[in-house]
């Protein structure tokens, strides 16, 4: 079962239309919610005036952040610095150059001032959600426009407008890690040194299904309920009780199906907090359902870093040293540091780099708060250190491939402990990017690329390797009960955002125990049956999951063992264990699996007569090495005269460790590519430099790439094991996006080498290859 | 208000309900078809993609008031009964993994549905073309076409070559 293509268990609800999201339940008794947006960057609030609003048809109240203050509930620490990447007991950034990591209470409406386009200022709660939107347009707000400011470098400068008192500068935290004197000296005697600034452009996240939330209150027990969306119920109701003030176990976050998460989705929003708060000052459930251009103006957006790197490199083409400046546009809320923390971790990626520094400034900026997505700081840092290596090999005469295996992590160098701290235990580079090039074509690339200037059209061919690193939340459980019924019932910390949970886990315990997939049913996302778990990011899921499996079932087994020992009247010893029965191996008598968790269920375990449940369950709180890897090549073509890119083809060898279910491990490739096809080429998250304002506010706008965006594909997945995990999983979510901007970014400077070697704006829309081609001689 | 008569699923509705009332807001709050979902304000992401009268509309664009007397089909009407074996669109999507999160699948599948019905051409581009309204942030579409033709398989056997040709752009 493990390693079988098998068709989605979960997948006959979604396609009859039975799909469960938050915003096709209703709560009878119910009111609805609106908010009122800011349309200013940057402005402080003289007065919000309400009155008319109140007074609309179907209006039952209109709150503003005063009267959140006033109910005596503070805003939600939102915990933006992450867990470390290898120690798991400290935080990834424990020290500033500022003095203090800056971290800003966020409440849900602000009461002094609106630092972004879109943020809410008012909630309406209305019989009906047209009343309640019609409502905040009679709300009355006296603004004090304010400068803006948006890019994260322009934050820095100055007498840049500043965001929040306590962060002087913009800068929520400045560090350097690794020695950059050293590096700096290195540089500083190479023969050869190559600097650049790259600008990894922001994205809109995009989940297909727009953010929705219902809040509910019980008056009796105290119990706030959230019905909500999300990559983790857990998170979300540890944030809902600190906000609240209330202890654990008077919060309840239900998450039903989720439309896509993607990263940001881990993070609390304020309108979550504002349904449960207006549910308890109601006395009735609120439902509030975002519509898209909300979500362009609200939903937590990703990358936006900017990176200026200094790489040494000796004459042959080695890295001799590291010397970067990393600039993370934060937004305007402290929501997570998470993207500098990865990108700065994986920095050196696969090759073996002797000396790295990196100073990391995070940055308060009149924009969208800034979250983990996709890939979160790996793609950023991959991008950088392929190009380098690509614009090293240009100015060194050396063939790009060829670079790249002068500088790679040998194999027989494994374990390898990178600059950064962390230990790659597996991972066969060279190899991987020998199968890449060879799938490629790579060799035989100069023959399309002459058919194609025959034909008028620039091609190019680029390759990018990369790694990724084992983070994110370590905590994870699982729970695990064998029913006399016939069936196997998970309980899993962790939840699916369109993942396959159901089938993948379901196929684990299916082989471990010796039962059908079909037996085997997953249950996840409600905090009344969930207490501890991290939720889906960072391909964590199986990785960390995947072990509470197997460590449950062979409890599971164990404790059968005992129960068959005594009904055999033999050692438990004696007894074995063989797709899904209990064989005395002396006498050759069986028992089933689940005719064990009866038996239980009539007389205990054998010393325990009240343990009446066949039961497992096991925690994890740590670190699993575990580093996805591969290699991947994009080829391309360019029509000088429009300016617009083609993709002919992209090949993308990946090790994902074992794959649980390869069907799912090929569909997670093909959409983290599509979003890094899309981050390269088509979306642009364009908010005005000197206003603030986004103009790109709908599907009408922005770039999401549509079908055809994704080139014919070579996929091959490769293994080379890891032992950090008893399944060998090291994760596929991120192997798409990881290294696609680099490779298509690659590609596409060696398509317009003959135009100069400049670097294209991000994304490369036709529009700007058509001006980077067009553009006068320097 | 606005009287709205229809044919959904083959069931007779009736209701009086706000001249403004989408058709989409009709299905899903009047009828509680949660199925067809909203995935934007814009007409562009077709996750309320319904047939109304025998052409593929976005519910999102249509007035209740506007479709009244007519017919319409929604994802969950696309088989006989719950009991029913899947109709090919939707079982071409479990067979090819062509959907994630789910979301924009029903309105993926009744595109599909209406493509293959009108005119089902199979290489790339004609069916790129034809999920040109849709859209998907999890699949990259890859396994999205795979399964317009699996299902093009399915619902014309007979078909030859043109329903089982692999990619051609």
């Amino acid at each position: 079962m493990i390693g079988q293509p098998l068709p989605r268990v979960e997948d006959r609800r979604f396609v009859t239309g039975n799909g469960q999201y938050t915003d096709d339940l209703r709560i009878e008794g119910g009111a609805y919610a609106a908010f009122l947006r800011s349309p200013h960057a940057h402005a402080a609030l003289r007065s919000v005036d309400v009155s008319a609003a109140r007074e609309a048809p179907g209006v039952i109240a209109v709150l503003v952040g005063q009267d959140y203050l006033d109910d005596g509930f503070q805003g939600v620490d939102h915990v933006p610095t992450p867990i470390d990447a290898i120690d798991a007991t400290k935080k990834a950034f424990l020290t500033s150059l500022t003095g203090s990591i800056f971290n800003q209470l966020h409440i849900p409406l602000p009461v002094d001032r609106v630092r972004y386009v879109g943020e809410p200022i008012a909630m309406v709660i209305a019989e009906t959600p047209l009343a309640a939107r019609n409502a905040t347009e009679l709300i009355d707000v006296d603004y004090d426009v304010l400068d803006a400011v948006v890019n994260a470098a322009d934050a820095m400068h100055e007498g840049a407008p500043q965001l929040w008192d306590g962060a002087a500068g913009n800068l929520c935290f400045q560090t350097q890690i690794g020695d950059r004197d050293e590096a700096r000296r290195i540089i500083a005697d190479a023969p050869v040194v190559v600097q650049r600034e790259f600008h990894h452009s922001r994205v809109v996240n995009s989940q297909m299904e727009p953010r929705s939330a219902i809040g509910a209150y019980d008056d009796a027990s105290g119990t706030y309920t959230l019905i909500s969306g999300s990559q983790g119920a857990v998170r979300q109701k540890l944030c809902l009780a600190q906000a609240l003030k209330v202890p654990l176990s008077q919060v309840r976050v239900v998450c039903p199906d989720t439309g896509g998460g993607f990263g940001p989705r881990s993070f609390i929003y304020v309108e979550q907090l504002a349904v449960v708060w207006a549910a308890r000052r109601l006395g009735r459930a609120v439902k509030w359902t975002s519509d898209r251009s909300e979500a362009f103006l609200s939903d937590y957006q990703g990358r936006d870093q900017i990176i200026r790197a200094t790489y040494g490199f000796s004459k042959d083409g080695r890295i001799l040293a590291i010397d970067n400046e990393w600039i993370g546009n934060v937004g305007a809320h402290t929501v997570s540091y998470v993207p500098m923390s990865n990108g700065t971790r994986i920095m050196t990626t696969v090759y073996d780099v002797p000396v790295a520094a990196v100073h990391v400034s995070a940055v308060l900026t009149n924009t969208v708060p800034t979250a983990p997505y996709r890939g979160a700081g790996r793609p950023e840092a991959h991008h950088v250190m392929e190009r380098m290596l690509d614009l090293a090999a240009a100015e060194l005469n050396l063939d790009r491939a060829e670079i790249r295996r002068r500088n790679l992590v040998a194999h027989d160098k494994l374990p390898y402990r990178s600059p950064m701290g962390l230990t790659y235990d597996s991972g066969a580079f060279e190899h991987n990017m020998a199968r890449a090039l060879e799938l490629a074509g790579w060799d035989s690339f100069d023959e399309r690329r002459a058919a194609s200037r025959a034909n008028g059209k620039l091609r190019g061919i680029g390759v990018a390797n990369y790694i990724e690193s084992p983070v994110g939340a370590p905590r994870e459980r699982i729970e695990l009960t064998v029913l006399p019924e016939g069936r196997v019932d998970i309980v899993s910390g962790t939840q699916s955002t369109g993942q396959g949970h159901e089938t993948t886990f379901a196929q684990v315990v299916a082989q471990h125990l010796g039962v059908p997939v079909a037996s085997v049913s997953l249950r996840t996302g409600d905090t009344a049956f969930v207490s501890v778990g991290g939720g889906s990011h960072s391909d964590r899921s199986m990785r960390l999951g995947g072990m509470l499996l197997v460590d449950t079932a062979a409890q599971i087994v164990a404790t059968g063992k005992q129960v068959a020992a005594a009904l055999f009247e033999v050692s438990p010893e004696q007894v074995t264990f063989d797709n899904g029965t209990f064989i005395d191996s002396g006498s050759a008598r069986r028992i089933g699996l689940f005719d064990v968790a009866a038996q239980i269920a009539r007389d205990g375990v054998p010393g325990d007569a009240a343990t009446r449940k066949l039961y497992a369950q096991a925690e994890v709180n740590t670190r699993v090495p575990a580093h996805p890897t591969g290699s991947a090549v994009c080829e391309l073509e360019v029509d000088p005269d429009t300016g617009i890119v083609t993709l002919v083809n992209y090949t993308s060898v990946d090790d994902v460790g074992q794959p649980i279910n390869p069907l799912i491990v090929e569909g997670q490739v093909h959409g983290g590519l599509a979003q890094g096809i899309g981050q390269a080429l088509s979306e642009t998250c364009y908010v005005d430099r000197e206003t603030g304002q986004v103009l790109t506010g709908s599907y009408m706008d922005y770039g999401m790439p549509r079908a055809g965006a994704i080139p014919p594909l070579k996929l091959e997945l490769t293994e080379d094991p890891t032992h950090g995990n008893p399944l060998r999983v090291k994760g596929g979510g991120e192997s798409g996006i990881t290294p696609a901007t680099a490779t298509i970014f690659n590609a596409l400077a060696d398509a317009l080498k003959e135009f100069g070697t400049d670097e294209l704006a991000m994304p490369a829309t036709p529009k700007v290859v058509w001006e980077y081609i067009h553009r006068p001689a320097a | 208000m606005a009287e709205v008569q229809l044919r959904v699923n083959g069931t007779d509705v009736r209701r009086d309900v706000p001249d403004q009332t989408l058709l989409v807001e009709f299905l899903r709050e009047e009828l509680r078809l949660t199925g067809t979902h909203v995935g934007c304000d814009t007409s562009q992401c077709g996750a309320c993609t319904v047939n109304l009268d025998g052409v593929s509309v976005k519910s999102c664009t249509v007035l209740a008031a506007q479709a009244s007397g007519g017919a319409v089909t929604t994802v969950e009407g696309l088989r006989k009964s719950d009991d029913a074996p899947l109709h090919p669109v939707q079982n071409a999507f479990v067979q090819c993994h062509g959907l994630q999160c789910g979301f924009c699948t029903p309105g993926m599948i009744m595109s599909v549905d209406y493509y293959l019905r009108e005119q089902p051409k199979l290489d790339d581009a004609s069916i790129c073309h034809a999920l040109e309204g849709n859209i998907c942030r999890c699949t990259g579409y890859v396994n999205i076409i795979e399964a317009v033709r699996h299902a093009a398989r399915e619902m014309y056997p007979n078909a030859g070559d043109a329903a089982t040709e692999a990619h051609q752009r």
